[in-house]
């Protein structure tokens, strides 16, 4: 599902951009969903150092997606891209168990913040292609998900390198903003 | 929101519930909702376990004990050729082990080692060291991350930028490994023998005044920092070759200064031999007292190139005899003096840095 169509799903809002915020651990396979969308070759990915952002336009209406850099120390910088999305994506390495307490305290950070309150949010339990890749109950489980009460969520089982299940994450995704525009 | 998988959780929830009527203070064991993967009552129901049947839930299950080594302690160990298969694999809290990781693998992760040496051959994915002390090690790979690690030795071949956070004391040096079945793993995983970026490590956390990060001697040899696997181990059978000239990834100079003012830009266009003649252009080349400063694969529209930027005094005209006697029927790109010759090299490898950028 590239970038194009996933624009096209999405209804005409008043300011005419739909931002979205993918955001997670370092090496959790945002940058490879992101070319994955984007219909690139995801074979040669560097780490990101700053921020990676696709855009596209149809009719007057753009969609941008901005993917941020998740190492530890660069983390605090993630607030600077928080105004005005609309949604938020957040990768999971669904095969990084040693680092699944970590990730779950950025989560819960991420949904305390005032910038994203409501903010509707995306979990894609990534590296399902993995051997040891938890499935994603045992990850909606673990992070308490079913605790969320203030804003739409949704996690959704994939792997950004085969592709599978991100269609059904971005399906999701268009329908959460369209249902917040009304 | 509290986190199960969190010893402890954040002061901030506590404070808000007080304070945001929306929030509910306490877990309730009543919701609404009927599933655990998602609350989007508004949108209708859909959960992703049981209806979609992807990869993941069709293949044979296996034990992940097999691909994972945990808490071992001086002793050798690893995997043979033919044993990951492409599998994911975790090393953990091993102590003073010698490990040799002989195959290739989607993605390895190295956690809370200490004073060992390790062999990872090709990884298609990213190898990340966390919490590691004292490692020298050989690793092939497209992504290299390390985390709080302390004083390591790393011959890479690395397909993008390596990164280092929190860490102090590394080394690296280019990648010098052989042993026969390598070369197809290297295929297996994806990678270009000519494709390493082992040189210019990017640091996350850099402190003024100090550098967390250098480069090994350049006569520095593998074996001097990672042995053979002991005569009597499983590992025997393996027909390792520490001797750089039959590295599997040809040794580069990397960042380094070079030796020579001149260099001269070499480029095989796509086509049946392009990686047995660019191989065979490095051995001629080095034969001839030349050092290949850095090579590339490069996608264009009719196939990967490979570029190799070569060095050393006359240069180009040992370049140019070269491929009118060896490679006279091979659609090859010489530059044709020594005076343009540094300008074919930075507009070449400048274009081709910006497109293997994202």
């Amino acid at each position: 599902m590239g970038l194009l169509s996933i624009l096209r799903k999405l209804k005409s809002t008043p300011d005419q951009e739909v931002r979205i915020l993918l955001l997670g651990l370092d090496n959790g396979g945002k940058t490879t969903l992101l070319k994955q969308l984007a219909s690139e070759d995801i074979s040669h990915i560097t780490p990101t150092q700053g921020f990676n952002i696709k855009s596209v336009q149809s009719q007057g209406f753009k969609l941008n997606v901005w993917d941020i850099g998740g190492q530890r120390k660069i983390r605090p910088y993630w607030r600077n891209y928080f105004e005005n999305t609309d949604v938020l994506i957040y990768v999971i390495d669904s095969a990084d168990r040693k680092r699944f307490e970590e990730t779950g305290q950025e989560l819960a950070e991420l949904l305390d913040e005032e910038k994203l309150s409501g903010v509707p949010v995306l979990l894609f339990a990534n590296k399902q292609d993995l051997l040891t890749a938890a499935p994603a109950s045992e990850i909606a489980e673990g992070l308490n998900l079913h605790t969320i009460r203030d804003r739409m969520w949704q996690i959704q089982s994939c792997s950004a390198l085969t592709g599978e299940g991100i269609q059904e994450g971005m399906n999701w995704v268009c329908k959460s903003v369209n249902s917040k525009k009304k | 929101m509290g986190c199960f998988f969190s010893k402890k959780s954040k002061r901030k929830s506590g404070d808000k519930e007080d304070r945001t009527p929306t929030t509910t203070t306490v877990e309730t064991t009543t919701t609404v909702e009927t599933t655990t993967t998602s609350n989007a009552v508004p949108l209708g129901n859909s959960t992703d376990e049981a209806p979609k049947q992807y990869s993941w839930d069709k293949r044979e299950k296996v034990d992940p004990k097999d691909y994972m080594l945990t808490g071992l302690k001086d002793v050798t160990v690893g995997r043979l050729p033919g044993k990951l298969n492409g599998q994911q694999f975790v090393i953990q809290e091993c102590e003073n082990c010698n490990i040799y990781v002989l195959d290739h693998s989607a993605t390895i992760t190295i956690d809370d080692c200490v004073n060992c040496r390790i062999v990872l051959g090709p990884v298609k994915g990213s190898v990340f060291f966390r919490d590691c002390k004292d490692i020298k090690c050989v690793v092939a790979c497209q992504q290299f991350r390390t985390r709080d690690c302390k004083k390591m030795d790393v011959f890479l071949c690395c397909a993008t930028q390596p990164i280092i956070e929190s860490s102090t004391g590394m080394k690296f040096g280019c990648f010098q490994y052989f042993y026969p079945e390598m070369a197809f793993h290297f295929k297996d995983a994806g990678l270009s023998i000519f494709n390493n970026n082992w040189s210019n490590i990017h640091d996350f956390t850099p402190v003024s005044g100090e550098n967390n990060w250098s480069l090994l001697p350049e006569a520095s040899a593998v074996q001097d920092f990672v042995p053979v696997p002991d005569a009597e181990s499983e590992f025997k059978s393996v027909r390792i070759s520490n001797d750089p000239a039959r590295s599997i990834v040809p040794l580069t100079k990397g960042g380094r200064r070079k030796d020579s003012e001149e260099s001269c830009l070499f480029v095989f266009f796509a086509g049946e031999y392009t990686t047995a003649n660019a191989r065979k252009m490095i051995d001629e080349a080095t034969a001839k007292g030349f050092n290949s400063a850095e090579d590339l694969v490069e996608w264009i529209t009719k196939g990967p190139v490979i570029a190799l930027e070569l060095n050393g005094d006359g240069v180009v005209e040992a370049c140019k005899n070269i491929a009118n006697e060896v490679f006279s029927g091979t659609k090859v790109f010489v530059s044709d003096n020594k005076n343009t010759s540094s300008r074919d090299v930075d507009s070449f490898f400048n274009f081709a840095d910006m497109q293997m950028g994202l």
